[in-house]
């Protein structure tokens, strides 16, 4: 049975390659082919998650400790749900994005293929198979970085795979580490350094090797000081920066680091120790620096990233806190974020594709000539404000609660930290809504917004859908938090 | 989900309401101003009817996982004065709102209606709140929708004034929010009626109360106008349009002065370092304000600086609930009151601010200056609302200042002989009995200006004293109602204010009074009239001699005499945040830019050869990769060079191969 779980990894995969390798001219069939292995995958995925029984399927075992399996647990499932149903949502806005764009057969391909990988990361079993997917992703998703294949794109994916590559590297010192000290590579809820004698007497080069994991699978969160990567990959079309680099990539390092912290390393190691205070100082810091840069970048979609970069570490400081109900923090505000992060990145390219404009300062009068593109950014911009009932007022109050109940000082200054970027992300997003439904006086707006008009529908929907869906789970998320609390085991 | 579902109707009914309004108003205007009038009638006889129905014995509801941790809403004493006030501000504001911009031609009325319904539902979800999660919810709800009000009018004052006003707002939520997370992660619960038990039961820290309490109290003391955090006080209510700051002075103030009463009654009871933060505060607000009003030359500007002086009048009270302890019944039951009379006082003032706005578009005195010399229904109306906030027996303002005065008096009498702390709080009487004095002048400057002085210019006043139409019959008859209110309430206060005060001292931990109140004695009366006549010598003395002076004409003119360098925001709130602040993150990120550039320089150095003629794209200087761009190709390139290279390598890798085999 569990070998099904094979089939949402490969399938995409396969039908990415003969997408790469007959293209197809025609934009409607090209468009019906990957809408429908994309909707066929999540639909395999989601009903796999919940039907598969919990047992693991070996593909090859090398030796005892190292093999390729896969497995379906709680957090798997958070993250399977979370990307496959964004991954379908962003394939029919790509299909009108791209449509102003070129290569559409080489994106879409690899757009396809990235999901497969991605879903070998959500099922992994062990370190083992988790890293070689990492790695994978790494290489699927570059190309689509690059699509423009101009100067500024082939840097941002030079960046892109150098700090991805290092970063995984030093992941794999932590699992060298592991390897020797823990009684399996499995993920284990609660660790698998269970063997308090061949651990004896190693703790601080353990503890070492956590700060390694950290920061290695770190760079794909973002964490400081390797964020930089983030805000340049921004050069890769929206769709790609709305699914890759808000969602699925930069979520993989917030899952890796979860599955590294909670299901490996353990907790009741590392609480208290100094390698908790250092990565949990990197995520305070992390966290009040991209907001400061997403205020200062006047570019749309940096000033995004660089939100998304202080948002992933409000997830790494909620993990770092590491009680369950940090987890809980983690796990609400990975899945609240994306949701809000996608939305926002489709207003910010449904700006920039149809007129062109990157700025923040030239948005003035959006609301009036834009009204559903700017309502969906209001709309989620207030959510990742945290403005109640909307979406993020939870998570952050979780993870507020949870550093409040722990005894280290430095939750309460993480605290303060969650305080001072949510004044700052009202200002950077304020400054956009303010600017789209009040413009300065003087200016002549009928001029200036000439021609500008909201996209299409496959572009609207999904903005529009999504912001529905975060208003409703804002007000009612109960359902999922006691799905993440049972995960945490809370409940 | 359970308990009295009218509570759930109350808060959320104007949600959808305003909703549907704003889609009818698209299609037509008039049914849309209707259908507004309709909703706020709706939700006041809802209101009136939950009042009647939870009178006797509270009603709950309950509402499990809303928002993550559900809502709490109850409907009992207190919290049915403050959906009484917000239902009837909202409706006769609704009623005038029509007119109002129906004749000044305004845009954008679809938005106001509809954010200023959602406004109604945030304030009744406030009022209503049973937890403090639940408060603050709507509290911030409150907030962004009614920044939509203020800035209505979106002039260049309007959008300076909502970006102060949306700021606090902002800032003073999120410290109030790490004020809750700390009160929640100690004591476990942040329901009401449970705070004070789990205090005692969790055996918390008391610092650690006192810190969450003054840090729930910044966000709420914004929303009140609290020194120091008034400074978009009077700005924002000069700019928003008259039915709106009519909601601002008399109802989301009081929302936040109900977050300070939680915490004065709930949190923090007969605590004597809060009671004694809040004394201080109010005295300073309640001065600050006065000071600004008098001085102002501007008709509504004045009545939004008695709006910051008044709620100073009201933080008193609630101070001195705090200190006085035990027996505090008389603070209780004054603070209420004067909360309740000057919500009503504020919504008649700002009503006639509307009027004279519409008719007039302007609100300078000099201009203004005897328009409502033969207007005699506004005239009165006017002439009560100002005896009433004023303080003159037999008004309504007179009982709850009386009660304030009292607790401070008693107070006083509890020091055996006189210490420090009686000097202290002998100023604060005196400051009090001062500031009295100066709402009567500062109120009657106003009055006398336009309702009985003539204009300078004799034309002007002919053509204000020919137009005799200036509102309509509805607005009148609110008018009236209001005007008739204050002396009633100020003759009947047995019948009336206990009545308010009993309902209310529930939810403040008070006891009733030990024994009626003679509101009327000598005592009181002369204390009042004493503040009167400082006052009228105020007004005589320096108002008339000094802040008026003579034009060119040889006339007398008002003359605005306050220096706006006094500006708080403008000289220290927008440099810190704006200049220092700043300054201080651009260091910090410089710092932290060190570390991570440090890392890519060595990066740099150790991978990547830094020849000179490579050339770095601007934003990507760490990565120096390109080759810069050659003016003329030596070697034509194309397939056939890459041919050639190809073929170079493979030669290259055979030969190595050959090599490495045949050794």
């Amino acid at each position: 049975m569990a070998a099904l779980l094979l089939i949402p990894i490969i399938f995409p995969i396969v039908m990415g390659f003969i997408l790469m390798c007959n293209g197809i001219k025609d934009n409607r069939k090209r468009h019906i082919y990957v809408a429908m292995v994309c909707i066929a995958n999540m639909i395999l995925a989601i009903v796999f998650m919940f039907t598969v029984p919990e047992q693991s399927f070996t593909v090859i075992r090398f030796s005892e400790i190292v093999s390729i399996t896969f497995r379906v647990d709680g957090l798997s499932t958070v993250f399977g749900m979370i990307v496959s149903t964004l991954w379908v949502v962003t394939a029919f806005y790509a299909f009108e994005y791209m449509s102003h764009e070129h290569n559409e057969n080489k994106f879409f391909s690899f757009f396809i293929i990235s999901f497969g990988v991605i879903m070998g990361i959500v099922f992994s079993a062990n370190l083992i198979t988790m890293y070689l997917f990492y790695e994978l992703l790494t290489a699927a998703t570059l190309p689509l970085v690059m699509h423009e294949m101009d100067k500024k794109a082939a840097s941002a994916g030079k960046k892109y795979v150098i700090y991805s590559i290092t970063g995984a590297s030093f992941g794999f010192i932590a699992i060298m580490l592991l390897m020797n000290f823990g009684v399996s590579l499995d993920f284990v809820y609660g660790g698998i350094l269970t063997d308090i004698a061949k651990i004896a007497g190693h703790e601080q080069l353990l503890l070492v090797g956590f700060i390694c994991a950290f920061f290695g699978f770190g760079v794909k969160a973002a964490i400081f000081p390797f964020f930089n990567w983030l805000p340049s990959a921004g050069v890769a079309p929206t769709p790609v920066t709305a699914l890759l680099h808000a969602v699925a990539v930069v979520n993989a390092g917030v899952f890796a680091i979860m599955r590294v912290t909670y299901y490996s390393f353990g907790t009741e190691l590392l609480y208290g120790t100094w390698a908790q205070f250092v990565c949990m100082l990197a995520a305070i810091i992390t966290i009040i620096f991209g907001s400061s840069m997403a205020l200062r970048e006047n570019h749309i979609k940096r000033r995004l990233a660089y939100s998304t970069v202080s948002n992933l570490s409000y997830m790494l400081f909620s993990l770092m806190i590491m009680t369950p109900e940090g987890l809980v923090g983690g796990l609400t505000h990975m899945m609240f974020h994306s949701v809000l992060k996608i939305t926002l990145f489709f207003v910010a390219g449904a700006i920039i594709v149809t007129t062109g404009r990157e700025y923040v300062d030239q948005l003035a009068g959006f609301g009036k000539t834009m009204p559903v593109t700017m309502a969906a950014f209001t709309i989620c911009s207030l959510g990742l404000i945290g403005v109640p009932p909307l979406m993020a007022i939870t998570s952050k109050w979780m993870i507020g609660t949870a550093a409040a109940n722990t005894d280290l000082v430095l939750s309460y200054v993480g605290i303060g930290a969650l305080i001072i970027s949510a004044v700052l992300t009202s200002l950077y997003l304020f400054q956009i809504i303010i600017k789209a439904y009040f413009p300065d006086k003087g200016l002549n707006l009928e001029r200036m917004n000439r021609g500008v008009k909201d996209p299409g529908k496959c572009m609207t929907i999904p903005m529009m859908g999504l912001s529905v869906a975060s208003i409703v789970i804002g007000v009612y998320p109960t359902p999922f938090i006691n799905m993440f609390q049972h995960i945490a085991g809370i409940l | 989900m359970s308990g009295n579902l009218l509570i759930l109707f109350l808060v959320f009914f104007p949600f959808a309401a305003g909703l549907v309004n704003y889609i009818l108003g698209r299609h037509s205007k008039a049914g849309r101003d209707r259908v507004a009038v309709l909703i706020t009638a709706i939700e006041l006889a809802a209101a009136i009817v939950l009042v009647a129905m939870s009178f006797e014995t509270p009603t709950d509801l309950y509402w499990e996982g809303f928002a993550g941790f559900g809502l709490h809403f109850r409907a009992d004493g207190f919290r049915l004065v403050m959906i009484m006030i917000a239902g009837i501000a909202w409706f006769f504001t609704t009623v005038q709102s029509i007119e109002y911009f129906n004749r000044l031609s305004s845009r954008n009325r679809n938005r106001y209606y509809m954010f200023m319904l959602w406004t109604l539902g945030a304030t009744m979800g406030i009022f209503l709140s049973a937890d403090l999660y639940t408060t603050f919810i709507f509290f911030e709800v409150m907030t962004f929708t009614s920044y939509v009000l203020v800035i209505h009018g979106e002039s260049e004052k309007a959008i300076d004034a909502s970006k102060s006003y949306l700021g606090f707002g902002v800032f003073g939520g999120l410290v109030t929010l790490m004020g809750l997370f700390m009160l929640k992660a100690n004591i476990g619960t942040l329901e009401m009626d449970q705070i004070l038990d789990a205090i005692k039961m969790s055996g918390a820290n008391y610092g650690i109360i006192l810190a969450s309490g003054l840090l729930i109290l910044v966000g709420f003391g914004v929303k009140a106008g609290m020194y120091p955090l008034h400074t978009w006080l009077p700005k924002a209510y000069v700019a928003a349009p008259e039915p709106a700051t009519a909601l601002l002075s008399a109802v989301l103030s009081k929302a936040g002065i109900f977050g300070i009463f939680v915490v004065t009654g709930q949190v923090l009871l007969h605590d004597y370092t809060w009671g004694l933060v809040i004394l201080i505060a109010g005295t300073l607000t309640m001065l600050t304000g006065a000071m600004l009003a008098v001085f102002s030359v501007n008709f509504k500007r004045t009545i939004a600086c008695s709006s910051m002086s008044q709620i100073g009048f009201i933080l008193v009270g609630t101070g001195m609930q705090a200190i006085l302890g035990e027996h505090n019944a008389i603070a209780v039951q004054g603070s209420v009151l004067h909360l309740v009379n000057h919500s009503f006082i504020k919504l008649a003032l700002f009503m006639v601010a509307g009027v004279i706005f519409m008719n007039l578009k302007d609100f300078d005195l000099n201009k203004i200056r005897g328009w409502g010399r033969n207007k005699w229904l506004i005239k009165l109306v006017s002439g009560s609302a100002i005896l009433g906030v004023a303080g003159v027996p037999f008004f309504n303002g007179y009982i709850s200042k009386t009660l304030i005065h009292e607790s401070l008096v008693e107070y006083i009498a509890m020091f055996p002989e006189t210490t420090g702390m009686a000097v202290i709080f002998k100023i604060i009487e005196a400051l009090f009995i001062f500031t009295g004095g100066l709402t009567f002048c500062y109120m009657l400057k106003i009055f006398t200006a336009v309702f009985i002085e003539k204009n300078n210019d004799p034309e002007l006043q002919a053509e204000y004293d020919g137009k005799s139409k200036y509102t309509s019959v509805p607005v009148k008859i609110l008018l009236v109602i209001l005007g008739v209110l204050f002396p009633v309430i100020g003759i009947l206060p047995h019948f009336t204010q206990d009545v308010i005060g009993e309902m209310s001292q529930h939810f403040l931990n008070g006891h009733g009074l030990e024994k009626e109140v003679a509101y009327f004695s000598w005592t009181n009366i002369s204390g009042a009239l004493a503040s009167l006549a400082i006052g009228a010598l105020f007004y005589f003395l320096i108002v008339r001699p000094c802040l008026m002076k003579k034009n060119a004409d040889g006339k007398k003119e008002y003359i605005d005499a306050w220096n706006y360098g006094l500006d708080m925001e403008k000289y220290f709130y927008r440099p810190a945040l704006l200049t220092v602040l700043p300054f201080i993150g651009a260091f910090a990120a410089r710092l932290v830019f060190i570390v991570g550039d440090g890392i890519a320089w060595l990066y740099k150095s150790l991978f990547f050869i830094n020849r000179p003629e490579r050339f770095n794209p601007k934003e990507e200087d760490e990565f120096a990769l390109y080759e810069k761009p050659q003016k003329a190709e030596k070697v034509p390139r194309g397939i056939s060079y890459s041919l050639l290279l190809f073929v170079i390598g493979m030669v290259a890798v055979l030969y190595f191969i050959i090599l490495v085999a045949f050794n």
